[in-house]
C-alpha cells in the first residue's frame, strides 16, 4: 500500500471521475428518459408483437457476424504472423483497409453489383436468356448478406488483435510446441489460439457491439433487428422515449458479451517475461500452401473491400458527382474526427490508467463504455438532445460542436480503452515490480513508465476511434452544429434519396480519409511486431 | 512541483472546456448582419442549395439550413424550446408537418395571399402549414404480365390474382405509412389491415432497399407491380444512366384509386412557420417566394415533384404522368393515422 498519496494523485483521481461522469451522463439520460416515458401503447404493441423477432434476428445475426469474423480474421491473422508466402508483407497491414469503409456503404456497393437488377445478374440472364424468376441467385437482403457486410467491414478488429497477440505473445510455447514436433494447423488449435483467446474475445466483444448498433446496413437490407426497430419506435410511432427504452435490450445484450468475454479469459492471466517480446521465426510456405495462403489473404482482401469500392468508382465515374461542393464536409469530418479523438482517448487514458493503479472500480468504467458503445447513435443522441434541454440552449454553434464530440467520445471511448488495457496487459509485470521498489509513483511514474508503456495502444486506439468517428451518422446527423455538413451526413442525404451514385465520391472521400489512420496503424503494428526487447 | 502537474491540469482544463456551455454565437451581431432566416429543412437536394442561394440573391437574406430527418428535426426543436434558432420548417410530408403542429411548435399565418396560393386540400385549414409541391404514389408495373385496368385499383392490388407479383419497400417508410394512413381513413383500421395482410402475401420479396430498386426489379422480372412515388419512376426515366432509362423504358405506370372512384394517393412537401420565431413575416415571405413560378421551379427541378401552382413550368419528365385527381381526405389524417399504421403493418407482416 503506498504510504502517502501526493496531491497529483487525487487530480488524477478526480480527473477519473468526472470522465466518468461526463461519458455516461448521455446515456444515462437516454435509459432514464425510456424508463420513465416509453410506456405505453406503442411499447406493448412492440413488446407482445415485435420484441422477440427483434431480439432473435439480432442475436442470430450476431452468431453469424462472430463466426464468420472468426472465420476470417483468425487464419489471416496466423499466416501473415507465422509464414512467409508471396504478398505476405502487402496483406499485413492492407487486411486492414475494409475498417475504412462504412457499413452502409459496403452494403449499397453489395446490392448495387449483385442486386437483381445489378451488372452480375442482368449479365447471368443476357448470356443464358433465363428470366430474374427462373433462377436461384444468393440474396444479399437477408440475414445471412447482412451478416457477411458486418463481418466484412468488422473483421480487422479482430484480425488487429489476434496478430498483435500471434506475434508477440507467444514465442517461447511456440518455439518450445515446434520443437516437440507440433506444426500446422495443431500448433494453431493447441498453443496459439489459447495463448491469445483473451485478447481475441476482447475484440470480439468489440466487433460485435458496433453490429449490434448498426442501423444503416440493416435498414438498407430490409432486416428488422433491434437497431432498426428503435429507429421505427421513433420514425414511425414517434415516440422517441420508447426507442431509448428498447435501447436497453441492446445495452443487455451487450453486457453478456463483456460478461462472456470475462468468464472466457477464466484465471489465465498471461502476463509475460520481456524476453517473450520476439516475433516468432516465420516459417516459408512451400508449393500449394504458398499460393493457397496468398489465395485466402487476397480473397478476403477484394471482397471486403477492393470489389466494393472498385464498383463505388465505376459509379462515380458513370453518373458523375453531385454539384455540392465536398471540401466543407470534409474538413468538418477531419475536425470533428480529431476533437472527438482526442476527448476521447482522454477519457480511454484515464480510465485505463485508474484500473492500472487502483484496481477497485474496473467493472464501472467498462459497464459504462460497454453502454454507450452498444447503445445506437441515435439513443445518445437523445440523450445528448435531453442534456441540451436542461442547459437551456439552442443547437448551434460552438456550444453544439462541443456537444457532439462529447456524444462521441461516450460513444466510442470503449474501442480506444480496449487497446490501451491491452498493451498495458502485455506489458511484463517485472515492470510493475521493478518501478514500485524504485519508489515510482504519481505523476512522475505516469509520465515515465505508464505512458510509454501505453504508447503502442493508445496509438492503435486513437485510429481506431478516429475511423469510427469519421464514419458515425445517426449522432452527427442530429447534433452537428448549424449549417454543418460532414462526409457521412451528405452520403447518407443522397442515398436516402436513392440517388447511390452520388453517394459515391463522400463514401469514398470517406473510406479515404480513413484509409490514412488505417496504413498509419498497419505500419505501428508491422513495426511494433518486428521489435525485439 | 509545477512540472508535475502539468499533464493533470492540462486534461482538467481540455475537458473542462469541452463541457462548458458556449455561449451562443448568433444574436449579438444581429445589428451588423442585414437579415437572417433559419430553416430547419427535412429535404436535401443540391438543387435546395441553389434555391436558397437565389433567394439569398435576390432579398440579401442570410438562409441558414439545417437538415436532418422530420422526426430528428422535431426532438432537436423540443429541446430548444425558446431558444430554437429555427424560423421556418420544411417537412417532405403532411403527417411530418402534422407531428411539427401537434407537439405545438408552428404557428396559424391567416394570409389571404398564400391561401389564395394553395388550394385548401394541400393546407392546414388553420394556416399551420402549407403545401409546396405535391406527389402521388403510383404502380410501375410490367406490361407483359398486367394491363394497367388490372392494377389502377388499390384495393385490388391484394387480390390473390397478384400472387408473387408485388415489389415494395419496407413499411417503415414515409411513403407507405402515409398510404395505410389515408387507407384507414378510407376504409377503417380493420379492412385496412386485411389489405395489408394481401399485399404480403403477394408479395415476390421482403421488402427491401427503396422505390427506385423496385422499379429496377420490375424491368429485370423479378416482380410484376412496383408501388413507388412518381418521382423515382420520372427520375429513372431522365437518368444519365443508361441502365436507369431501359429500366423506366421497360414497365408502364399508372396511378391508383381509392374505392368509390375517389382520387389518388397525394402527399406533400410543406412549410410550417415556427411558434418561437421573431421573423414571422420575414419566413411568411418566403414560403411566397416558393409559390411563384421560379421557386416552383427551383423546387422541384431536381426532385421531379409536382409544382403546386398550375402556371408553374412542369419539370423535364413528369409529363408521362397519367392524369389524376386528388382525394379529398384531410392531410392531417396522414399523420394522425400514422402510429396505427405501422402496427397494422407489423401484425400483418410487413417488414
Amino acid at each position: 500500500m503506498q504510504r502517502l498519496t501526493p496531491s497529483s494523485v487525487y487530480t488524477g483521481r478526480m480527473l477519473t471521475v468526472f470522465a466518468l461522469i461526463f461519458v455516461a451522463l448521455p446515456i444515462l439520460s437516454a435509459v432514464w428518459f425510456g424508463m420513465s416515458a416509453g410506456g405505453g401503447s406503442t411499447w406493448d404493441h412492440i413488446l407482445h408483437n415485435r420484441l422477440l423477432p427483434y431480439t432473435l434476428t439480432t442475436l442470430i445475426v450476431l452468431v453469424l457476424v462472430g463466426g464468420l469474423i472468426l472465420a476470417i480474421a483468425l487464419p489471416c491473422a496466423w499466416l501473415v504472423s507465422m509464414y512467409s508466402f508471396p504478398g505476405r508483407r502487402v496483406f499485413e497491414w492492407a487486411l486492414i483497409l475494409p475498417l475504412a469503409m462504412p457499413g452502409y456503404v459496403m452494403s449499397y456497393a453489395w446490392a448495387d453489383l449483385f442486386g437483381v437488377a445489378g451488372p452480375v445478374q442482368s449479365a447471368l440472364r443476357s448470356s443464358t436468356g433465363m428470366m430474374a424468376r427462373d433462377y436461384w441467385f444468393p440474396d444479399l437482403f437477408t440475414v445471412p448478406g447482412l451478416s457477411f457486410i458486418l463481418a466484412s467491414t468488422l473483421f480487422p478488429y479482430v484480425y488487429i488483435i489476434a496478430r498483435a497477440a500471434f506475434t508477440t505473445s507467444s514465442l517461447a510455447t511456440l518455439e518450445a510446441a515446434r520443437s516437440l514436433g507440433v506444426s500446422g494447423v495443431g500448433l494453431f488449435r493447441r498453443v496459439g489460439f489459447p495463448a491469445a483467446r483473451p485478447a481475441i474475445v476482447a475484440g470480439l466483444a468489440l466487433a460485435l457491439m458496433e453490429a449490434a448498433a448498426d442501423y444503416g446496413a440493416a435498414n438498407f437490407l430490409g432486416i428488422q433487428t433491434l437497431g432498426v426497430g428503435i429507429v421505427r419506435a421513433w420514425s414511425s410511432f414517434g415516440e422517441p422515449a420508447t426507442a431509448a427504452r428498447l435501447a436497453l435490450v441492446l445495452i443487455s445484450i451487450a453486457f453478456l458479451f463483456v460478461i462472456l468475454a470475462r468468464v472466457s479469459k477464466g484465471h489465465a492471466t498471461t502476463r509475460q517475461t520481456s524476453t517473450r517480446w520476439l516475433t516468432p521465426t516465420r516459417i516459408a510456405l512451400s508449393g500449394a500452401s504458398r499460393w493457397a495462403a496468398f489465395s485466402l489473404c487476397a480473397t478476403v482482401l477484394l471482397v471486403a473491400f477492393f470489389i466494393p469500392l472498385g464498383r463505388l468508382l465505376w459509379l462515380s465515374l458513370e453518373v458523375g458527382t453531385g454539384s455540392a461542393p465536398m471540401l466543407p464536409p470534409l474538413i468538418a469530418s477531419l475536425v470533428l474526427g480529431l476533437a472527438g479523438t482526442v476527448l476521447a482517448l482522454i477519457c480511454a487514458l484515464s480510465f485505463t490508467l485508474s484500473t492500472w493503479l487502483t484496481r477497485r472500480v474496473e467493472w464501472l468504467p467498462r459497464l459504462i463504455t460497454t453502454a454507450g458503445y452498444a447503445a445506437p447513435g441515435v439513443v445518445l443522441g437523445l440523450g445528448a438532445l435531453l442534456l441540451l434541454k436542461a442547459t437551456g440552449m439552442g443547437l448551434s454553434g460552438a456550444g453544439a460542436f462541443v456537444l457532439l464530440i462529447c456524444i462521441y467520445a461516450s460513444r466510442f471511448t470503449a474501442a480506444g480503452a480496449e487497446p490501451m488495457r491491452a498493451a498495458l496487459m502485455r506489458a511484463p509485470q517485472t515492470l510493475d515490480y521493478a518501478t514500485r521498489s524504485l519508489g515510482g509513483r504519481g505523476v512522475r511514474r505516469l509520465l515515465q513508465i505508464d505512458l510509454p508503456v501505453l504508447m503502442p495502444g493508445a496509438l492503435a486506439g486513437g485510429l481506431i476511434l478516429f475511423v469510427e468517428m469519421i464514419k458515425e451518422l445517426p449522432a452527427t446527423m442530429m447534433l452537428r452544429p448549424l449549417g454543418m455538413e460532414t462526409l457521412a451526413v451528405r452520403a447518407n442525404f443522397y442515398a436516402t434519396d436513392e440517388r447511390l451514385a452520388l453517394a459515391t465520391l463522400p463514401s469514398l472521400l470517406i473510406t479515404l480519409a480513413g484509409l490514412g489512420p488505417v496504413l498509419l496503424l498497419s505500419w505501428q503494428l508491422s513495426k511494433s511486431g518486428r521489435v525485439s526487447a | 512541483m509545477t512540472k508535475h502537474l502539468t499533464l493533470p491540469t492540462l486534461l482538467i482544463a481540455l475537458l473542462a472546456f469541452a463541457c462548458s456551455p458556449a455561449a451562443p454565437s448568433s444574436g449579438s451581431n444581429a445589428e451588423t448582419v442585414p437579415e437572417a432566416l433559419t430553416i430547419y429543412s427535412s429535404r436535401h437536394y443540391d438543387s435546395d442549395r441553389t434555391l436558397y442561394q437565389t433567394y439569398e440573391a435576390k432579398t440579401g437574406v442570410k438562409i441558414q439550413v439545417r437538415e436532418a430527418g422530420a422526426d430528428q428535426l422535431l426532438e432537436t426543436m423540443k429541446a430548444e424550446g425558446e431558444n430554437s434558432p429555427a424560423d421556418l420548417i420544411i417537412a417532405a410530408d403532411a403527417g411530418g408537418l402534422w407531428r411539427f403542429q401537434s407537439a405545438g411548435l408552428t404557428q396559424a399565418i391567416a394570409d389571404p395571399e398564400l391561401n389564395a396560393l394553395v388550394p385548401e386540400n394541400l393546407r392546414q385549414a388553420d394556416g399551420h402549414w402549407f403545401g409546396l409541391a405535391k406527389r402521388v404514389r403510383i404502380v410501375a408495373y410490367d406490361p407483359g404480365r398486367f394491363s394497367s385496368e388490372q392494377v389502377d385499383q388499390w384495393l385490388e392490388l391484394a387480390d390473390e390474382t397478384k400472387r408473387g407479383e408485388i415489389c415494395v419497400r419496407s413499411s417503415s417508410n414515409i411513403y407507405n405509412l402515409s398510404l395505410m394512413a389515408e387507407l384507414i381513413t378510407r376504409i377503417g383500421s380493420e379492412d385496412a389491415g386485411d389489405w395489408a395482410s394481401g399485399i404480403v402475401a403477394n408479395m415476390a420479396r421482403n421488402p427491401q432497399g427503396g422505390d427506385t430498386d423496385q422499379v429496377r426489379a420490375v424491368a429485370a422480372g423479378e416482380c410484376g407491380i412496383a408501388i413507388v412515388n412518381h418521382y423515382y419512376w420520372v427520375r429513372l426515366a431522365t437518368s444519365a444512366s443508361q441502365a436507369d432509362r431501359a429500366a423506366a423504358a421497360a414497365t408502364r405506370i399508372v396511378v391508383p384509386r381509392f374505392p368509390d372512384g375517389r382520387g389518388a394517393h397525394i402527399n406533400i412537401t410543406g412549410a410550417a412557420v415556427t411558434a418561437s420565431t421573431a421573423k414571422k413575416t420575414l419566413a411568411t415571405d418566403f414560403i411566397k417566394f416558393l409559390l411563384t413560378n421560379e421557386g416552383q421551379a427551383l423546387l422541384t427541378v431536381e426532385t421531379k415533384e409536382l409544382p403546386i401552382l398550375s402556371s408553374a413550368a412542369l419539370p423535364e419528365g413528369v409529363e408521362a404522368l397519367p392524369p389524376f385527381k386528388g382525394g379529398g381526405t384531410p392531410l392531417e389524417t396522414l399523420g394522425e393515422n400514422q402510429a396505427e399504421a405501422q402496427r397494422l403493418y407489423d401484425l400483418a407482416g410487413w417488414n
